[in-house]
């Protein structure tokens, strides 16, 4: 954390960079659909003649062609092309023809659940284990966990994952490991959730932790801290009512940072385990040369990276009364 | 260095390498990290010497050999290659994309560093919100669609790694140089005549190495990670090049029959990040605690 400024110019500042995330999106966005729009520019095959289907006369290719306007001007299309997206229609598989919405509308959910199951346990543990750290600040727990914490992000996900496939799933037979078991309100489901939650959110502990002591060490040195514990409060209560609270401000906004990484992770964690979601269909579109399914793919996943960075902007004000007041 | 005496004038500059590496070996986690990544490049540089077989040899009766069996201290993969030479030539390319994307995505970003911090009245805002926009795409987001435009393999890989360094140097770059740049002998030098782009080769490159260095050890180790996963799911390097996420990703098919095959390159993987990160905390500690986030 930077030594200079008060509170009060954190905060403003911290306004300052929601406002400019917010329209910062606006290019982004543009520039998320214009790529998918060029990906689409280097397929080799044209797109009428798949839309089309293998049995089509030439007249149908034709009508199909000037329906979607490829005969058109690139910038009509690009036009074109955001008009179909807004209405939903992401094109069709070069690989079997379906819809590229409706393979998405099926991944979504999984990818949503999978992510929801890993920082459900993940960020709990995380910010215990980073506040007991800052507490007991260069005790043999401190070290520890902050050792766990580098281990944490220097492990690949993939060996993670492998290695409890290999032991909790092979040899102690205790838990399935491939593909999704049903809806997470049968057994099966949630048993088939645990491994690949274990996985993603195993990775996920350590940068909370981490962060987590950072901030409560900043708030441990704060003025209404020290008024507190010249109170004569209990240090534990210090710590959990007066600094925990307010460390985790910064500890929303910094694991809102950490979305990248947990993306990335989910897409390792969905191919290790055959989890149906979007990471795992984009990288199967992309090896099998499906372009129009990895740009949905792609879309939707930059869509939601966008869409929960500017939640975690907002939340952040939600979480600070003088944010909101501003 | 002890306060007990007054020490000679030359004394009271700031300790320079030598102290550095002094200050390093002091912390045994950072001495450990520092001398496997050194014996590690040192394996991946000379490979060729150090490799008892060829990376391409395979003796299929060989296949899966665990490790111990005779002549194969780790065993061998699935096509009976003798995992010593895989692992030996998978680090020179493992380490050799991480190189090119650290150099190449690097130099760029502190290229846009210095020009938004030297130019700071025309440039640092358009440069600045180009990058905040850049970081907006995950590094894995850039390496799939890299992959999906590009096809899969080692360019797009270093391609993608690089275009993510690109805003995370530039910022570590510009906020070093704008500490530089406020420095009165910037001024003298100015006054003396002296070109900008001296100026910035000279003077304002020089005095930001310490915090770009720093920051490229601790790239270094997440560009080998996240190289390695790309290449795991297939997109990186294409078998039978020796890359260690790719031989991860083949030992996973014998996961249950041969472990070794997968489990011995994500170990190698997980050390080599490991003393990066170890390496790349230690040196900022040393060289520049202000950077200490």
């Amino acid at each position: 954390m930077a030594a200079a400024g008060t509170k009060e110019d954190d905060r403003t500042a911290m306004l300052r960079h929601a406002l400019h995330r917010l329209l910062l999106a606006i290019p982004v966005l543009f520039g998320v659909l214009l790529i998918g729009f060029l990906l689409m520019q280097v397929v080799p095959t044209d797109a009428a003649v798949v839309r089309a289907g293998p049995t089509a006369t030439p007249d149908v290719i034709e009508a199909i062609r000037r329906d979607l306007g490829l005969d058109r001007p690139l910038y009509v299309q690009f036009g074109l092309y955001l008009w179909r997206l807004a209405h939903g229609d992401l094109g069709v598989s070069i690989i079997n023809n379906v819809p590229v919405t409706q393979e998405l509308a099926a991944t979504i959910g999984p990818t949503l659940e999978l992510m929801a199951a890993s920082l459900i346990w993940a960020i709990p543990l995380g910010i215990l284990l980073g506040t007991v750290a800052a507490y007991y600040r260069g005790s043999v727990a401190d070290r520890l966990i902050m050792a766990f914490s580098v281990a944490g992000v220097s492990v690949p996900v993939f060996f993670v994952g492998l290695v409890l496939i290999w032991f909790v799933g092979f040899k102690w037979q205790l838990l399935p490991f491939t593909g999704r078991g049903g809806p997470l309100w049968t057994a099966d489901g949630l048993r088939a959730i645990i491994l690949p939650a274990l996985t993603l959110g195993g990775v996920f502990v350590g940068p909370v932790a981490r962060m987590t002591r950072t901030s409560v060490l900043d708030v441990l040195s704060a003025d209404h801290v020290r008024t507190a514990r010249a109170k004569g409060l209990s240090e534990r209560l210090v710590v959990l009512h007066h600094a925990l609270r307010n460390a985790l401000i910064p500890v929303v906004t910094l694991v809102g940072l950490q979305i990248g990484f947990l993306l990335g992770g989910a897409v390792v964690t969905e191919t290790v385990f055959s989890w149906p979601g979007v990471g795992r269909l984009a990288v199967g579109a992309i090896l099998s040369s499906d372009l129009p399914m990895a740009q949905g793919a792609i879309i939707v996943l930059s869509l939601g990276f966008i869409v929960v960075n500017l939640l975690v902007d907002v939340l952040y004000a939600g979480l600070d009364p003088r944010v909101r007041a501003a | 260095m002890s306060a007990t005496t007054a020490q000679p004038a030359a004394e009271v500059r700031p300790p320079r390498r030598a102290g550095l590496l002094r200050r390093l070996l002091r912390d045994p986690g950072a001495a450990v990290a520092l001398v496997f990544a050194v014996l590690i490049v040192l394996a991946a540089v000379f490979a060729p010497l150090l490799a008892p077989t060829d990376p391409y040899d395979n003796d299929l009766s060989l296949a899966m050999q665990p490790p111990g069996s005779p002549g194969l201290p780790l065993g061998a993969d699935s096509q009976g290659r003798d995992m010593i030479t895989r692992l030996l030539y998978g680090l020179r390319v493992s380490l050799l994309m991480g190189v090119a994307a650290v150099a190449f995505g690097g130099s760029i970003g502190a290229l846009l560093g210095f020009l938004a911090a030297f130019y700071q009245r025309w440039l640092d805002g358009p440069i600045m919100r180009l990058m905040d926009m850049m970081l907006s795409f995950p590094a894995i987001l850039v390496g799939l669609a890299i992959a999906a435009i590009f096809g899969p393999g080692i360019f797009s890989v270093v391609l993608a790694l690089s275009i993510a360094t690109v805003p995370l140097m530039a910022r570590i770059a510009r906020s070093s140089a704008l500490v530089v740049m406020r420095l009165d002998y910037i001024e003298a030098a100015r006054a003396t005549g002296m070109t900008d782009f001296r100026l910035i080769w000279r003077h304002l490159a020089p005095n930001c190495l310490s915090a770009i260095f720093v920051f490229g050890t601790l790239r270094f180790g997440q560009v080998i990670l996240l190289g390695s996963a790309l290449s795991f799911l297939g997109l990186g390097a294409q078998p039978p090049t020796p890359e260690l996420g790719a031989m991860a990703s083949e030992g996973r098919n014998f996961l249950f029959f041969a472990p070794h095959i997968a489990v011995i390159p994500c170990v190698v993987i997980f050390a080599i990040v490991l003393a990066f990160n170890v390496l790349g905390d230690a040196l900022r500690d040393a060289l520049d605690p202000r950077l200490r986030v």
